[in-house]
């Protein structure tokens, strides 16, 4: 099964809420597989900059996962440097580890287009026409996971935010566990409640990809990272 | 501002005159072609032509592209025995630069270098042969379709068109086709405009349209075309199948309810021209108002 034909009435009131905003943004299901296609309008001041011609691909677990976002106009180059995969050609909108903060699990597919996908397409918009990226970048891969949790925990070590992907990994965390933050304290003592609100907003999935790519990675690939062994290993190795 | 006002501000923000960058870089590009095709084949005899919306004077900013139609002679064999193979070889040739996308009869140019991959050129090439010394018909592959072969006379589809006295009908059409996602080919568009507004050419645009999609809304089951290149011999039936049929009477009812409940500004949106540094200045301030929201990459 499919989340349009699990849930036809959230399909419907997607459907509605997308379609009276964008009119020109239309649902497709092809293949038991639901696209939103058509052109979609950067819109300030209701007036339109400038317009998009975008396919947006759903997951079967919409809204769980994210949907593939696709320029089908043929207008933005498949580069990295523009956040394009050249494999398949889709954009990488944002980090799915920031999702809680752009688009929630569970909101309305609208928030997305007028939100974070907005900001996407606005941002090419003006790269094309010579300026910076408005909102800037996330690094690339591994490289990009660990400046968006160097950010988020405010630390650039690598140890600690391995440590934290593997809290936020874990079926359960237990306050007898060290405290990833390398204090020695027991986790109930220190950054219990830091670690239960990020758990909330930060799916246990994306947390073990980013655990992956950055294991995968290892400290070379970080070379940003300005390490300092403050915590020891032992509360990552019980629970990888 | 009137409906036939607006629908001509609407035109004018579409047009793209032979300065454009748009049409620049797609003439260059078919300067590429040509040379591409010449030099690879250079034992054929060669007719190359710029076909389409350009050669129509149809082209849309929003979505436009660039027919080169590439035929050779009857009889001659040296780019490829048949349709196919000649097909085939001008893909072929093409691949060493373009990233080649067979779509119907055409040959779809897209960039395959790292610097522009997957950048649409908007530049179909359509290999054919003429099918006799007169070079006027002429048969092209087909990779669709239950028919391998098509025969065509592009003078007659350009005349057609160019004769119709429903050019700007044409262009709001095709553009109203962008907006609204519907896969009709552009010729089965074409032929639609020009048959339901076949009587219809001395009313204004803004009449024109909506009689043409009161048409669609209440008649599309009933609508079919003919090829007036070959009428008897090409089935456009297939093209025009009930399914897209519902989709283009969906559509057009849409838009005549749109102009119906909030006038004509709500089927393309209003029309604002820019100069190069106001349009900077106006990204940037929407850029402050917009979420702050950074783009990543899974692996570099």
């Amino acid at each position: 099964m499919t989340w349009h034909r699990d849930n036809p009435a959230l399909y419907t009131k997607e459907k509605e809420e997308v379609e009276a905003y964008f009119p020109d943004l239309h649902f497709v299901v092809e293949n038991d597989v639901v696209y939103v296609r058509g052109s979609f309008p950067l819109i300030f001041e209701g007036k339109i900059l400038d317009r998009y011609s975008v396919e947006l691909q759903f997951p079967r677990n919409h809204p769980a996962g994210l949907p593939a976002v696709r320029e089908t106009g043929g207008r933005i180059p498949h580069h990295n440097d523009r956040h394009v995969n050249p494999a398949d050609g889709t954009a990488c909108v944002l980090i799915p580890d920031e999702r809680w903060r752009l688009w929630p699990a569970g909101a309305p597919l609208i928030k997305f287009l007028i939100g974070p996908l907005h900001s996407f397409f606005l941002a090419q918009t003006m790269v094309e026409e010579g300026e910076p990226w408005p909102f800037s970048q996330w690094e690339h891969g591994a490289r990009g996971i660990f400046q968006y949790y160097r950010e988020l925990l405010k630390t650039s070590n690598l140890r600690v935010i391995t440590t934290y992907l593997d809290y936020l990994a874990a079926k359960h965390v237990k306050g007898h566990w060290p405290c990833p933050c390398g204090s020695g304290s027991k986790v109930r003592d220190c950054h219990f409640g830091q670690i239960k609100d990020l758990r909330d907003k930060i799916s246990r999935k994306d947390a073990r990809n980013s655990l992956t790519a950055l294991k995968k990675a290892g400290s070379t690939a970080i070379e940003m990272t300005e390490a300092k062994p403050v915590a020891p290993d032992s509360a990552r190795s019980q629970f990888s | 501002m009137t409906a036939d006002e607006y629908l001509s501000q609407v035109l004018a923000s579409q047009s793209l005159g032979d300065d454009s960058d748009e049409v620049k870089a797609m003439q260059k590009h078919r300067v590429e072609v040509e040379k591409l095709i010449r030099d690879t084949h250079e034992d054929t005899v060669l007719t190359i032509r710029y076909a389409g919306s350009k050669a129509k004077g149809t082209m849309n900013k929003e979505s436009y592209d660039l027919d080169i139609i590439s035929y050779v002679n009857s009889g001659d064999n040296t780019a490829g025995e048949t349709l196919e193979d000649i097909y085939n070889n001008f893909k072929k040739t093409l691949g060493n630069k373009y990233s080649v996308e067979p779509k119907g009869s055409a040959l779809r140019l897209k960039g395959c270098d790292p610097q522009n991959l997957g950048i649409d050129f908007h530049i179909d090439v359509v290999p054919g042969r003429f099918t006799d010394e007169t070079k006027t018909d002429a048969y092209l592959y087909q990779s669709g379709g239950d028919k391998q072969r098509l025969k065509t006379n592009l003078d007659v589809h350009l005349d057609h068109v160019r004769d119709s006295g429903v050019i700007d009908a044409i262009r709001v059409a095709k553009l109203w086709r962008v907006r609204n996602s519907l896969p009709i080919r552009t010729f089965v568009l074409e032929l639609a405009v020009i048959q339901l507004l076949e009587d219809k050419k001395k009313v204004t645009l803004s009449a024109q349209m909506k009689h043409f999609w009161t048409e669609l809304r209440d008649n599309a089951a009933n609508l079919t075309v003919e090829d007036p290149a070959n009428p008897n011999g090409n089935d456009l039936s297939i093209c025009l199948d009930q399914g897209l049929k519902s989709q283009l009477a969906a559509a057009a009812k849409r838009t005549l309810d749109q102009i119906e409940s909030s006038g004509w500004e709500a089927v393309f949106g209003k029309i604002e021209k820019q100069e190069k540094t106001a349009r900077v200045e106006i990204l940037r301030q929407a850029a402050t108002v917009a979420m702050p929201s950074r783009p990543w990459l899974p692996e570099a």
